[in-house]
């Protein structure tokens, strides 16, 4: 076994990852100016739930079925329920409001499945390939493919594609947006049940190879922030540094240890917030 | 309710709570009441951080944890506890100092991020450490304390004691005022004259400071220190106490964490459904009681005392009014025969991107004169002033102040010199407009006492006819009055130069005859007034010399008269009335 090419492997599996995380918090950032603490819950909620479906015998196909619907309604419920009516709060009292949404999920997805870590049979099976002196299990292979196609897809909806630039106009200038017959409410649900599915999407893929607990989600969510914030809240940029951050993070891994990758990402993840921060002053408030 | 009836209802209220592990209530033992206050210590800088100033702080637990681990190896090595403890705060608050350097100056949602990743940071590299740290399992404490559980009680007591006292003497006065002004506004907190870098990095490390005095407490007592005491966690965890308690009032900590801590407990049975307890009173609180239980129990108390007021009089007795010569009218100017400058304006330009917003602009201004700005939307009046200000950074050209070069100064330093008031004033709401009017002068008078300040910013109000305002919120009195009293702020101290930025707009016929008298007493005072407006007529009979910009450039400088019959002038701005 290669070292090197193990180490690109599993970087890649951890690039998807952080893409289709990345992806998803961008896509709500762009459209309502919200920082979605609560998004990492769709991904521990998604995971949990199909864990829980295929133990209690529903058909794995099924139990992933269930898992994207609920990951997305989570994502939707918390704007229509929660943020929608609040959309003039100050933006630091939403950013808790969704951070309160983490802590209520978290807890009950304690009380639901106990402190243990859960997991799933996966939904590719086959032997696993040897590419390059390095092995990966079909899963895996999926989850780098899937995780590429998806993100890259939402990027370029978001940029391309008529109502994707309908979304990220109405973050722009929600009013503007309304007078030139946006339905705002509308576009924003869209983009929080999209971003729901995705975080849904990284789970299923990636559960069944690494396991999840009821207190996933806050660290997916920085971890998708710290693509999104590497790519400037900018779609397709957030999927390439998603990538790369995946990799980086496993040479970390591979070469200093695993018990180094959290400082070393974290501390990474500080000075990308000051880096994107340099140019805004007094607060981020309007000006005078 | 009177003064003293008030100091012995909250005196009982104290005792009764320093009394109330030794009631028999259920689960709340001395041991827990440990705990919960030692923990209460660590929240109060929270609070501070999060609460008073308005920076959300996702990771301040990491304090608490830097603090006891290095207490922790320095006792274990050997050292006496005093040693270690000490040297573990020492450790955490130079720590504090140097990550508010950079954390500070961060923004909102950006702060929340850096802070928590810290809080990861901390717990990685303690995980990451076995040999240094303990690894995952931490540390024990090589021996304890042995004080029983009542001794320990009484230490939490007395330092919460401590604590809640010296936080009482750190907010007393105008560093409150500051706060409230810091935690709704940055810009106009600077514009008021605070260095708000310097305010947010003292309160950031005096914060980091009681969260690691609560810390060592607390690791000595129950005698370990793990991975998870400085992680995300735990100070999210902490956050929520301080939300569900009250943030940005002095007990809310203290309620927070006893609430919380006795909540665990007496719930003990259903550990599983622990985190959903937490989780929803978080999640309830931040919806729909934005001021936590404290803040529940204060508007209960405030309805009781409304309806209670009705048999009693209200009415507060009004300050005494003596105004001292010196401080409304002993610092106005005599005009000189010679006349300087107050504020001279050489070939100011300003870009933003490829847009030249201001071209090349001179002017100087002297004392008792009105100089108006006047130009059509997107000429650049407004950026002129917000360079005069220091609130936009210019590209080339060079400004002084009575003689001196304030180019490179900071707003809060060329606020001590110039008063400026804003398009939309920028009161605080929930403040009275006399501490609205009191932050301003906390900064032109700091070597002068509370009463002092208290009299000159009354001084202040009535002189220019506002004082029967001076004690409602600002909230409730109408917003053409919050544009006078934006002014009333901006000119505290005579000082030399006034920006005016729009103060006319929005203003009915009365309130703008008010205005006229206000900004012509500012001149007849000796100041040098820059106006902009947009009102035409209010321009042409206030102004002694009007300067017209177009474009960013300007296009005529001169007495109304002049101005007016000036081509250019003709042709780009009054165009539409010749």
């Amino acid at each position: 076994m290669n070292a090197l090419s193990q180490t690109i492997i599993s970087g890649l599996f951890g690039g998807a990852v952080y893409a289709l995380l990345g992806i998803g918090l961008v896509l709500v950032y762009r459209t309502s100016h919200v920082l979605n603490l609560a998004h990492g819950e769709s991904y521990a909620v998604a995971g949990i739930t199909a864990a829980a479906a295929t133990s209690h015998g529903l058909p794995l196909v099924w139990s992933i079925v269930l898992a994207l619907v609920l990951s997305s309604l989570l994502s939707m419920a918390l704007y229509r329920v929660v943020l929608g009516p609040r959309g003039h709060w100050p933006m630091s009292t939403l950013v808790l409001i969704t951070l309160g949404a983490a802590f209520l999920v978290r807890g009950v997805l304690n009380a639901a499945i106990g402190p243990d870590p859960v997991s799933f049979a996966p939904l590719f099976r086959g032997p696993p390939l040897r590419i390059l002196g390095g092995i990966i299990p079909l899963q895996g292979l999926m989850l780098i493919i899937f995780g590429f196609v998806l993100s890259l897809g939402a990027a370029m909806f978001l940029q391309h594609s008529r109502l994707g630039k309908q979304l990220l106009a109405t973050a722009e200038n929600p009013r503007a947006a309304q007078l030139l017959g946006i339905n705002v409410e509308r576009a924003r649900l869209i983009a929080f049940g999209l971003s729901g599915l995705l975080a849904g999407a990284a789970a299923v893929l990636l559960v069944p190879l690494v396991s999840v607990d009821y207190q996933a989600g806050l660290s997916m969510t920085l971890r998708g922030f710290v693509a999104a914030a590497i790519g400037g809240m900018m779609p397709t940029r957030v999927v390439v540094s998603g990538f790369l951050l995946g990799i980086f993070e496993a040479a970390i891994g591979s070469y200093l240890g695993a018990l180094y990758q959290d400082p070393v990402m974290f501390g990474i993840l500080i000075v990308v917030a000051v880096w994107q921060s340099r140019m805004i002053r007094f607060g981020g408030a309007r000006r005078a | 309710m009177n003064f003293v009836t008030t100091w012995i209802i909250a005196g009982a209220a104290t005792l009764l709570a320093i009394a109330s592990p030794y009631l028999g209530i259920a689960d709340w033992t001395p041991g827990l009441a440990t705990v919960s206050a030692f923990v209460a210590v660590s929240l109060m800088g929270l609070n501070l951080v999060f609460g008073y100033c308005g920076m959300l702080v996702l990771g301040q637990a990491a304090f608490a944890a830097i603090a006891a681990y290095a207490c922790f190896m320095i006792f274990n090595a050997g050292a006496p506890i005093f040693v270690g403890a000490l040297v573990g705060l020492g450790l955490a608050v130079v720590a504090a100092r140097l990550l508010a350097t950079v954390f500070i100056r961060l923004p909102g949602i950006y702060l929340a991020i850096g802070t928590l990743g810290l809080a990861y940071v901390i717990e990685g590299v303690t995980r990451a450490l076995p040999g240094v740290t303990g690894g995952a399992s931490g540390m024990v404490l090589r021996a304890q304390l042995q004080l029983g559980d009542n001794g320990w009680y009484a230490i939490a007591v007395a330092l919460l004691l401590i604590a809640v006292v010296s936080m009482c003497l750190l907010l007393k006065g105008s560093t409150a005022r500051s706060l409230q002004l810091l935690r709704r506004d940055e810009l106009a907190t600077e514009v008021a004259g605070i260095d708000v870098t310097r305010l947010k990095v003292k309160m950031f490390t005096i914060g980091a400071t009681y969260t690691a005095v609560g810390g060592i407490a607390l690791s000595q007592y129950v005698t370990v220190v793990s991975p998870e005491m400085g992680g995300a966690s735990m100070s999210l965890e902490y956050l929520a106490m301080v939300i569900i308690g009250g943030a940005g009032s002095l007990l809310g900590p203290i309620v927070g964490s006893v609430i919380v801590h006795w909540l665990f407990a007496a719930s003990g049975a259903a550990q599983k459904y622990e985190l959903l307890v937490f989780g929803a009173s978080f999640f309830l609180v931040v919806l729909f009681a934005p001021r936590g239980v404290v803040g529940l129990v204060e508007g209960l108390i405030a309805r009781i005392s409304t309806w209670r007021a009705v048999s009693l009089s209200t009415a507060e007795a009004p300050l005494a009014v003596t105004v001292s010569q010196t401080s409304a009218a002993g610092r106005r100017l005599d005009l000189p025969s010679k006349i300087e400058a107050s504020l001279v304006i050489e070939a100011v330009t300003k870009n933003f991107g490829g847009v030249t917003a201001v071209k090349s602009v001179s002017l100087n201004v002297y004392p008792g004169e009105i100089v108006a700005l006047l130009g059509p939307n997107g000429a650049g009046k407004s950026t002129l002033l917000n360079v005069l200000s220091g609130i936009e950074t210019m590209d080339s050209g060079s400004i002084s102040l009575s003689g001196q070069a304030i180019s490179a100064l900071p707003i809060h330093e060329r606020s001590k010199m110039m008063g400026r008031s804003f398009q939309v004033p920028r009161l605080i709401g929930d403040m009275s407009v006399l501490q609205n009017v009191l932050v301003r002068v906390d900064q032109i008078f700091p070597e002068k006492s509370e009463t002092e300040r208290l009299e000159i910013a009354t001084a202040q109000l009535k002189s220019l006819g506002l004082d029967q305002y001076a004690h409602a919120r600002a909230q409730e009195i109408t917003i053409g009055l919050h544009k006078l009293i934006d002014i009333a702020r901006a000119s505290v101290g005579n000082l030399p130069v006034m920006l005016l930025d729009e103060p006319g707009v929005g203003l009915s016929g009365q309130e703008l005859e008010r205005l006229r008298a206000i900004i012509t007493r500012l001149r007849d005072g000796g100041a040098a007034v820059v106006v902009v407006d947009h009102n035409i007529q209010f321009i042409l009979s206030l102004a002694d010399r009007i300067l017209v910009m177009e474009g960013g450039a300007q296009i005529a400088l001169g007495s109304a008269d002049q101005v007016m019959a000036d081509k250019h002038v003709q042709r780009a701005y009054l165009g539409a009335f010749s």
